[in-house]
């Protein structure tokens, strides 16, 4: 287990290499110069000149690129174009908020998706099941943005009950009841398709694990039902849930850029949009860092549950 | 399995509820909140480039002279009073006695001195702290800054340029407390310390900026104990956060807000021509448009009115050529080039071109005061096929739109200015004049119409505001008879603000004055 947990912790090594190598060749060969844009429509030729060469934007891609990977390795993510600030500073103070609402909304769409999917199994082509399934078709398919507008102007602006957007007041001193209030809309949006994928996952999943000879032997010895399909159902049908929250995980880590937006959630997808507009090079790619490192643990936390979930999977 | 969930629910809970330090009560008695369309980026305001860092920069630290409310007239500030030489040359300013920066430090000539000269001598140790952008365009003509006396401080220019004390009032030019920038360094930015009617007390990256009241403000008492301001991106979101309260004031409202803020009767609006102008840019060195009847023929061709009315949905006002209206600068009797697509066609037959032409205009996606760069330049490719100008759009992003535009290849394109927009010299010289053609300069129209460089440079010299406003007079109308682009509009700003605030005035410079707002 050891040697496995090494061994894909040094694989993450040439992952992020490769990350960082393509936001690098990406942001560099876009159009859009970061002196124009800081300088704006009065900068003259000088200006702009001397600007990049301090930005050390002359010199070729890869010695640009040598640089810049020299610093990461030693923990320096350089500092924003913009701000002038540090960009691992300027990133960790957002993380924290993107962290929250990714992690409620996969909160969310985990618990919320296992019970309805396991409501929809038990009670087949009933009413719930198919009122589930409109939901979860609804669900998946909704914009992020489209829908975050439409539950802000939906319990904002109609009905009063939740703030429209910023997660501010609870710092302010508002406390935890504030911050749910401030939660709850966009962890929604953003969980909103991941509820739904996880909800058809875990129906279609029990379904087929109910169906098994052992269900029935289990429920032949008189065993209450609920304990059926919690204890031998669920827990076998569990693996590709596991699967595709773990995909979930990612996908809702790079929803939360559009819904930060939407609802000025301080975090840092709202950051990296912020450094895109600007072509903050240093800070995107901290940004995209970040977000691919998160990704990579992720990933092998879910394949870690596995062994956890599974004891026949044995890491070598 | 039950008790992880809860346990990671309490995890999320904790880290997003941790206090912060510097934290403020929102809502609290006394607190203005301001919602902004994006987030400052920087404080030190020679560094600042945008308006949203421009809006909160300037209630922290201020300038000598400064423009009247409501008006680009220049007034005394932070100095009481100033000569300027008969040759135009220096200009001494006098300053107000016993006012200190917040951090106790006394606004004094030494201060003056640096905080204007670190920005264009290299050899200022704090040089190297920014990127100043402007400090080529304002301070480009600055040979030195004396001190005088403790109170006395004396600017000295290479030439005469009597646009200067408008470029003493702009936010880059603001006085700012060396004891600070010393102990601050780099970090100045995140620290400003200014003479300004609010502190600032905190900067919650992506959540809000919080200023608070100035005891000792010099000018006048300000009345709000608070003010916060937080960017929020999302044009509906700000929206429906003023709607329910949670904001007291927006500015940059989305034209398609307009109309549904009007009818709300919680709401108040109020609308500000600011120093601005929006251009159709036309390359005058390139045919056909080194022909002036093809560039008249353009100006009569587009429907300025309709993109106003139907694009801007009242956001801008139709412009009559680069200079703002109303301001002292103006020519009153200056007309707008009606819509008249049949004169147009006749111009363009006269030119030569009575079956019209094919060209291409650049357009940028977005941009600093570019208002609604495509659907604008849309109406406009529309309007130039009905008199036979087939106008191909090219759109493309900001910054590779700019630096295209010093290759010299650009046909037609669209473009704002409002750097400085206050005084005359500082559109008309940088735009217009021939000395300042692209890549060296601004003039991305490549225009050269020797009269009216003339008439520049004089009004450059004269110090005397009347002399210099009939100057400015003649040279609108060469403009208007050669005109070098088609004159589009005029960015109306527009805030939106809850029934609580009282005694908001906008003005001109975009400037967001929310020290003379009392709350209800």
């Amino acid at each position: 287990m050891r040697r496995y947990l090494t061994r894909r912790l040094l694989s993450l090594v040439p992952v992020l290499a490769g990350v960082s190598v393509v936001v690098f060749l990406v942001l560099h060969l876009s159009p859009g110069d970061p002196a124009e844009i800081m300088l704006g429509s009065q900068a003259t030729q000088e200006d702009l000149a001397r600007l990049r060469a301090e930005l050390g934007l002359t010199e070729p891609f890869p010695i640009q690129y040598l640089r810049w990977l020299g610093h990461v390795l030693q923990g320096d993510l350089g500092r924003s174009i913009w701000t002038r600030r540090p960009v691992l500073r300027e990133v960790l103070d957002r993380f924290r908020a993107t962290l929250v609402l990714t992690g409620s909304a996969l909160l969310l769409s985990t618990v919320g998706g296992i019970a309805l999917g396991i409501a929809s199994a038990t009670r087949r082509n009933s009413f719930l099941d198919r009122v589930s399934a409109v939901v979860s078709l609804f669900g998946a398919s909704m914009p992020v943005f489209w829908l975050g507008i439409v539950l802000m102007v939906l319990f904002s602006l109609w009905l009063g009950w939740l703030p429209a957007s910023g997660m501010s007041a609870p710092y302010g001193g508002g406390g935890v009841v504030d911050l749910l209030a401030h939660l709850i809309l966009p962890a929604v949006t953003l969980g909103a398709a991941s509820t739904a994928i996880v909800a058809r996952l875990t129906r279609s999943s029990m379904l087929e694990v109910l169906g098994q000879d052992y269900i029935r032997t289990a429920r032949s010895k008189g065993m209450i039902e609920r304990a059926v399909v919690v204890r031998h159902g669920l827990w076998n049908a569990l693996m590709p849930i596991v699967t595709v929250v773990g995909v979930q995980a990612g996908y809702l880590l790079g929803g939360a850029v559009l819904t930060e937006t939407v609802f000025a959630w301080p975090g840092v997808g709202t950051l990296m949009v912020q450094g895109i507009l600007a072509r903050d090079f240093p800070l995107v790619q901290g940004c995209v860092l970040v977000v691919a490192l998160s990704f990579a643990l992720i990933n092998l936390a879910v394949d870690l549950l596995y062994a956890y979930l599974d004891p026949r999977i044995r890491y070598e | 399995m039950k008790q992880a969930w809860l346990w990671i629910l309490a995890g999320l809970i904790a880290l997003g509820a941790a206090p912060e330090p510097g934290q403020a009560q929102t809502g609290a008695a006394g607190t203005l909140v301001v919602g902004l369309v994006a987030e400052p980026v920087n404080l030190d305001p020679p560094q600042v480039t945008d308006l949203n860092s421009n809006r909160v920069s300037r209630r922290i630290a201020e300038t000598l002279v400064t423009f009247a409310d409501e008006s680009t007239r220049v007034e005394p500030n932070l100095a009481e009073s100033w000569t300027i030489s008969r040759d135009g040359l220096a200009y001494t300013f006098k300053l107000r006695k016993g006012i200190q920066f917040h951090d106790g430090t006394p606004l004094n000539a030494e201060a003056v001195k640096f905080s204007i000269e670190r920005q264009f001598n290299p050899d200022h140790p704090f040089n190297k702290l920014g990127k100043y952008p402007f400090a080529a365009y304002f301070f480009g003509n600055v040979k030195a800054v004396e001190v005088v006396s403790d109170d006395t401080v004396q600017f000295v220019l290479k030439e005469p340029r009597a646009s200067f004390l408008s470029v003493l009032a702009a936010g880059a030019a603001s006085i700012v407390s060396p004891t600070a920038v010393r102990k601050h360094g780099a970090d100045y930015a995140l620290n400003p310390v200014g003479t300004g009617p609010f502190r600032y007390v905190s900067w919650e990256r992506g959540q809000r900026v919080v200023l608070e009241r100035n005891p000792n403000y010099w000018k006048h008492p300000v009345k709000v104990e608070r003010v916060v301001f937080r960017p929020i991106v999302e044009d509906q979101a700000r929206l429906t956060e003023l709607l329910t309260g949670s904001l007291d004031l927006i500015v940059g409202v989305p034209p398609d807000f307009v109309a549904q803020l009007e009818n709300n009767p919680k709401i108040g609006l109020l609308k500000q021509v600011g120093a601005h102008v929006w251009y159709l840019g036309i390359n005058n060195q390139k045919k056909p448009f080194d022909d002036k009847r093809v560039r008249q023929a353009l100006n009569f061709a587009v429907n300025k009115e309709a993109i106003v009315r139907d694009v801007l949905k009242g956001t801008g006002a139709v412009s009559r050529g680069p200079v703002l209206p109303d301001t002292w600068g103006a020519d009153p009797a200056l007309k707008a080039y009606p819509y008249d697509p049949e004169r147009a066609k006749k111009l363009l037959a006269e030119a030569g071109y009575p079956n019209g032409f094919a060209t291409t205009l650049w357009v940028p996606e977005s941009g600093s005061g570019m208002q609604s760069p495509v659907a604008m330049s849309t109406v406009i490719q529309s309007n130039l096929r009905a008199v036979g100008v087939n106008v191909t759009l090219q759109t493309m992003e900001w910054g590779a739109f700019l630096a295209k535009l010093r290759s010299k290849e650009q046909e037609l394109f669209a473009l704002s200015w409002m750097a400085g927009a206050e005084d005359p010299d500082l559109v008309v010289y940088p735009l217009l004049h021939s000395s300042q053609w692209t890549p060296t300069g601004p003039n991305r129209a490549l225009y050269k119409n020797s009269r009216l460089d003339e008439l520049l440079n004089q009004a450059r010299s004269v110090t005397d505001q009347s002399k210099r406003a009939e100057l400015y007079r003649e040279a609108q109308r060469i403009l208007v008879d050669d005109p070098p682009w088609v004159f589009i509009d005029h960015e109306i700003q527009i805030a939106a603000f809850s029934r609580r605030v009282q005694g908001l005035k906008l003005h001109p410079s975009f400037d967001l004055r929310v020290e003379t707002i009392s709350l209800r």
